[in-house]
């Protein structure tokens, strides 16, 4: 009913007044002010703190607004590379059959059988902490997820009447894939961009949070949530501050990534079957 | 590999395209990417192969990076060690030879099931793996009964109407719950079970009261995702023509739900099942973690941490083994619950 009301520009002016209205307000109440403030120290929620304090009198909320770039740059940056490499590979398999399918798809399910966190982790410790460390490694281990779908519907694509047409044409292979198969694949790449990211960040945090993601005393969320495990009597709200930035986000990405399946008749997250 | 949590996922999807009609084929496609004809024996001799393949390619890997990590002698030696213990030390663990003759005599080792000896308690690297294996395992257990036992019912109902107003609320919740993820549930709940409440013991494995918060939050995290996909099928089977049939020979509504469309659809479930559990089996990481749960995963955790590479190396194939064995049963399981399967599978 709101909806039929506003139409889509409404209700996105309303949202961004909205956050525009809690943002002026997060600025002025001097939640943003991150410096040590011994006195202050695990204090519950307050108006200079909304949500409480930390173990250096430091507001969370400043904290987790000042960890938000690290967590989900990182996931954007892995997200990025394990498409790219999911895409390509994923074509090849489709397009040439034989070895290199056999060979690329081995590889797909073998990575997909092995926990990937603790291959994730183990390199992590290897390469060093840092935040391309972690990206590289979520990127080169997760790429399998992009290819497998890719390979699929790259496959079914090919099938397809106006392909078949394209290659009678004479229509050269680099053409068809890029002119003829990758538009068909952009409604499932799209979704799956949005479901992915979420996994990465839940990835990157549950690193961090085993103290092989961001360096120690870094905001990022899952280091915060470590952070947290010690004052879990004083101070919950440590733990809920980054506990509900994270578990929003995820639900977000979530809720778009269904939605632009459903725009753009992809796949949802319950097909991706993960 | 899932990279997300201790819980990702593992199948399906390769045959394109058809994604709306029907999991279980998909399912296949991915399983063996060039099967003709699958038959029990079948599975077993190309999984067995496929073991090896992983096998081989995971030791190889773990060989390389873990001796790309510089040397791993002088994490292990006291900082006052002279340069002669350190290189006795690196003697007695054969870091001093080439590293092809490090490769072959390491791999040749592992043939023999010697996986040699931690470097922080010089004890047997597997007989520690083999120790964590019964922690994991129960929690695995716990952790997958309770949610095929919450998660089965729950998708059943959801799917036989979803349109209803109960079943889309109860929708919503489960759709949150599952962006959920299982390290902040565990958190959260020991918190209120284990902190506020006073309740349950916060972490350590002494008797089943120490088993409900991990085995919990394990399922709140794979329980929604379980339901959802359960709910899709349960929802697709109820539009079939036997459906129709058994309502028009006179079947009542919960003998058309329980019998005859939730079988049919338990089939397009199993291949999440068999992922979960595939996954749980190699060691859930960060609950183990949290909960001081003596398992696999929290012994890898510790192992990575202190640079154990004997550890890290057994646990990881071990682990690798466990979740290989965990799809092949899978994989045989489809099997015998859908005969169909049995006489073609194309490409």
């Amino acid at each position: 009913m709101i909806r039929r009301a506003l139409g889509p520009v409404g209700i996105a002016s309303a949202v961004s007044f909205a956050i525009a209205v809690v943002a002026v307000a997060i600025v002025l109440s001097g939640n943003l002010n991150a410096d040590l403030n011994l006195d202050d120290r695990l204090t519950g929620p307050s108006g200079r703190a909304w949500f409480g304090s930390d173990q250096l009198g430091r507001p969370v909320l400043a904290r987790v607004i000042a960890g938000a770039p690290w967590s989900l740059g990182v996931a954007l940056a892995a997200n990025a590379i394990s498409l790219c490499i999911g895409v390509v590979l994923g074509l090849l398999a489709a397009e040439f059959a034989g070895a290199p399918r056999r060979i690329i798809l081995q590889v797909v399910n073998l990575t997909l059988s092995f926990p990937g966190l603790v291959a994730a982790m183990a390199a992590v410790a290897v390469l060093g902490q840092s935040a391309m460390a972690v990206i590289l490694v979520l990127g080169l281990l997760a790429w399998p997820l992009f290819a497998r779908v890719v390979y699929a519907e790259a496959l079914s694509a090919r099938e397809r009447p106006y392909l078949i047409a394209a290659r009678i044409g004479g229509v050269g292979r680099v053409t068809q894939v890029y002119r003829h198969i990758l538009p068909v694949l952009l409604p499932s790449l799209i979704a799956m961009t949005a479901f992915h990211f979420a996994d990465m960040l839940i990835a990157a945090s549950a690193l961090s949070f085993l103290g092989v993601g961001a360096p120690l005393g870094s905001p990022a969320w899952g280091a915060m949530l470590a952070e947290s495990r010690p004052y879990l009597f004083q101070a919950p709200w440590m733990l809920i501050g980054p506990a509900f930035a994270l578990a929003t986000t995820v639900l977000l990405l979530n809720l778009c990534g269904d939605a632009l399946a459903r725009r753009l008749g992809g796949r949802r997250r319950t097909e991706l079957r993960r | 590999m899932g990279l997300r949590d201790p819980v990702s996922s593992v199948s399906s999807g390769l045959k394109g395209g058809e994604v709306s009609r029907g999991s279980r084929t998909q399912a296949w496609g991915s399983r063996l990417a060039a099967g003709a004809r699958v038959t029990e024996l079948g599975i077993v001799l190309r999984r067995g192969l496929d073991l090896g393949l992983l096998l081989l390619g995971l030791s190889t890997l773990l060989f390389l990076l873990l001796r790309a990590t510089g040397d791993p002698i002088s994490a292990l030696a006291s900082d006052d060690a002279t340069p002669e213990m350190l290189a006795a030390l690196r003697t007695q663990y054969g870091f001093d030879e080439s590293l092809p003759i490090q490769y072959a005599k390491f791999l040749g080792r592992l043939l023999q099931g010697d996986f040699g000896q931690s470097m922080a308690s010089g004890d047997s690297a597997l007989s520690m793996v083999l120790q964590a294996l019964p922690a994991t395992l129960l929690l695995a257990f716990l952790a997958m009964g309770a949610t095929i036992m919450v998660a089965v019912p729950l998708g059943a109902w959801l799917g036989s109407a979803p349109d209803r107003p109960a079943q889309r609320a109860a929708a919503a919740v489960v759709y949150v719950l599952q962006g959920t993820p299982g390290f902040v549930a565990a958190l959260v709940l020991v918190q209120v079970f284990a902190i506020q409440t006073n309740w349950l013991p916060a972490l350590g494995f002494a008797g089943p009261r120490t088993w409900v918060l991990p085995a919990l939050s394990l399922s709140l995290f794979l329980a929604p995702k379980l339901a959802r996909v359960v709910a899709v099928n349960v929802d697709e089977m109820m539009r079939q023509d036997f459906v129709r049939a058994a309502r028009a020979a006179g079947a009542g509504p919960g003998v058309v739900l329980w019998r005859h469309v939730l079988p049919n659809a338990m089939l397009g479930a199993v291949a999440l099942m068999g992922a979960q559990f595939a996954a749980l089996v190699g060691g859930a990481v960060v609950i183990e973690t949290i909960f001081a749960w003596p398992g696999l995963g929290r012994l890898l955790v510790q192992s990575t941490l202190a640079l154990d590479f004997p550890v890290i190396q057994a646990a990881a194939l071990v682990v690798a083994g466990l979740v290989f064995a965990a799809n092949v049963i899978t994989d045989l399981v489809f099997v015998m619950l859908d005969p169909r399967l049995n006489i073609t599978e194309a490409r």
